[in-house]
């Protein structure tokens, strides 16, 4: 590097303090040029030439004739952007009534909510509250108990078009998935934090190694599990309580096997922000809330929860946001039923349903989801997120 | 003496509850490992005797042999790459001021959030057979790139924390005592920094070595390990093969795991003392 010609210069102190900055700027940049070339060339110009496809810019097929056969756009048109949206959603609440809305009437609530989720803390005495009841509004036309072949549910948004159901149902699993680990989760890292003996950082470590294992094979596993002639099922056939012919067949390919085995992917890593959060607790305000006559429960429920929620939030998101554009877990356990949006982006490109264009559609919305999402709750993710390393 | 956090009978709760747990996290794993011995055509019940025969077919099978090889190959590559292109870009972050350092910043990360499905095809549309922007054949080179911006970012957060948490006046004494950056990182930020290396490279090889969805799309006749065992569930009669293979990875990554993770204390140590 050029440092060598630097020290040797005179030690005045203005000039070697300038030649000190325009020096570091250089080697700053120097420094980080490698890795700002690869991501530029392998990530973000692929994903330019993506959102060209899907303005039908570009195309696969390489000549007009090709592209009559593949049915692809021929030139800039919003035309497959327009099929993947222009569809109304039905809204339907309890299983009863169902009101039909304008999709940019959905995408307008949904932003609102989670900017009121996020940012409603700051209103005040009472910003907890708005901030609670936008997440909850957010959950409810998502969250959904798994229940054998049934999924019970609040509410549902449905709709026409046949790309955005599959995308509303994708959330709803990823939705659900999410709730469930987080309240799995919880009581772990509380267990790690407060309950065990001994080296907390060994049990911490006992959780979350899973997590860093093969994430391919610990799908693999379960699927060696469920499957028709799984463990579980010849363990039925074994004992007689299932008949070979008929085994228990909803626990693979279903929407239930694909929350499962989410949830049991993402449980072990989502321990790790609750527990940090739980750990930087100052014990003396649980102390001081004794002392004022509070039971453990109300200690929980208006001291170490509050405390806790940006961890919990953070946790929340770190399952959520992976699994809305899932593609493995869905592809070994869902099935039919279980088919999500990641899927769909694959078997544009690669499939046996080849179009790249809408393919290219799909993945942009996606990312934009996804995007959005990490962008409006970053406060969340930081916190959380020095967890990662 | 009683507990603000627990009373006893609710810590007994929450023990019980982290026990099973525990077994719900861990006994698909030992299952698959218990039934890759078993000698019978299907993993499952019965379980008939143990036998080491799936385990010396899974040996004999070319296909699996050539896959794993494919997989170290494209795992070592990325393991030295990412950490190597990561160095360079953690220590500009940790350690230099420089116009456009909080886009790039962000840039770097920014892999960690994109569905990776997104990021499979993003490549595939620029590596397509028919018209390339960059005429890179689909293949381990292919894939090779995609697991290096995949990795990165990760190699990156495990860095820069750590060279960040530098004593600045080693590096000023060295620099005081006329070396030059590069003497200065190497023969001061590299030893302190050893360990972080050490798990950068864990890191960026088991991230290649787990990694399917972009492979999935970007292997061309040669698959890697993941690839075959994802795309050989597909056949029921081949599954038995693949158990084997499955429960050894498993087991070697776990053990991978817990030695990065002592290493990483290792690091802890040293930084403390130093």
């Amino acid at each position: 590097m050029t440092t060598a010609t630097e020290t040797a210069e005179p030690p005045v102190p203005g000039r070697k303090m300038l030649s000190r900055t325009a020096r570091e700027r250089r080697s700053g940049l120097t420094l980080s040029l490698p890795a700002i070339v690869i991501l530029l060339v392998f990530f973000i110009v692929p994903l330019y030439f993506v959102v060209r496809f899907s303005l039908g810019i570009d195309r696969f097929a390489r000549t007009e004739a090709a592209a009559e056969l593949t049915g692809e756009l021929a030139s800039f048109s919003l035309e497959l952007w327009r099929d993947f949206l222009g569809h109304g959603v039905e809204l339907e609440i309890l299983g009863m009534a169902t009101i039909g809305l304008p999709l940019a009437a959905v995408g307008v609530a949904a932003v609102a909510l989670v900017l009121g989720a996020v940012g409603g803390g700051r209103l005040g005495r009472h910003g907890g509250f708005v901030s609670m009841g936008c997440f909850a509004l957010l959950l409810a036309p998502f969250f959904t108990i798994p229940w054998g072949n049934h999924l019970l549910r609040v509410a549902q948004l449905s709709s026409e078009g046949d790309f955005l159901r599959l995308f509303f149902k994708s959330v709803t699993m990823a939705t659900t998935s999410s709730v469930l680990a987080v309240a799995i989760a919880f009581p772990i890292a509380y267990t790690l934090a407060y309950g065990v003996r001994g080296s907390k950082y060994t049990w911490l470590l006992i959780v979350i190694a899973p997590f860093l294992t093969s994430y391919l094979l610990r799908i693999f596993a379960w699927k060696v599990i469920l499957g028709d002639q799984g463990v579980v099922n010849t363990a039925l056939f074994g004992i007689g309580l299932r008949d070979p012919e008929h085994p228990l067949s909803f626990l693979i390919y279903s929407q239930f096997t694909v929350i499962l085995v989410l949830l049991y992917a993402w449980v072990p890593f989502i321990v790790l922000p609750m527990f940090i959060a739980l750990q930087a607790i100052d014990r003396k305000l649980l102390e001081a809330a004794t002392d004022l006559g509070a039971s453990r429960l109300q200690g929980l429920r208006k001291v170490t929860l509050p405390l806790a929620a940006p961890g919990i939030v953070a946790a929340f998101l770190f399952v959520f946001i992976p699994s809305i554009g899932e593609y493995i877990t869905p592809s070994l356990v869902g099935g039919t039923q279980g088919y999500m949006f990641g899927q769909a982006i694959a078997q544009q490109f690669v499939g046996g349903t080849l179009n790249w264009q809408t393919g290219s559609v799909l993945s942009i919305f996606l990312l934009a989801v996804v995007l959005f999402l990490t962008l409006a709750t970053s406060k969340f993710l930081r916190q959380g997120g020095g967890t990662v390393a | 003496m009683s507990d603000v956090f627990l009373s006893r009978s609710g810590r007994r709760a929450l023990l019980g509850f982290f026990g099973a747990f525990l077994i719900f996290l861990y006994a698909p794993t030992l299952v698959l490992v218990m039934f890759s011995l078993n000698d019978s055509a299907v993993a499952g019940f019965p379980f008939v005797g143990a036998t080491l025969r799936w385990y010396s077919a899974a040996v004999h099978e070319p296909e699996v042999r050539k896959a794993l090889l494919a997989s170290i190959e494209v795992g070592l590559a990325t393991a030295f790459l990412a950490t190597g292109v990561a160095l360079g870009v953690s220590y500009a972050l940790a350690r230099r001021r420089f116009p456009g350092r909080s886009v790039v910043s962000a840039l770097a990360l920014l892999p960690l959030v994109v569905p990776t499905v997104v990021m499979g095809v993003s490549l595939l549309v620029l590596f397509r057979p028919n018209g390339p922007v960059i005429p890179i054949p689909l293949s381990l080179w292919a894939v090779l790139i995609g697991h290096v911006v995949v990795a990165l970012p990760f190699c990156i957060l495990i860095l820069m924390p750590r060279i960040a948490s530098i004593d600045r006046r080693l590096e000023e004494a060295a620099e005081d005592l006329g070396a030059s950056w590069w003497q200065t990182f190497r023969l001061v930020v590299l030893p302190l920094i050893g360990p972080a290396v050490v798990s950068s490279l864990l890191v960026g090889f088991v991230t290649s070595v787990d990694e399917v969805v972009i492979a999935s799309f970007l292997v061309g006749d040669q698959v890697t390990l993941p690839v075959y065992l994802y795309s050989g569930l597909r056949f029921a009669e081949r599954t038995m093969m693949l158990v084997p293979v499955a429960s050894v990875m498993i087991v070697a990554s776990f053990v991978l795991v817990v030695a990065a993770d002592l290493v990483r204390r290792a690091g802890d140590r040293r930084l403390g003392a130093a």
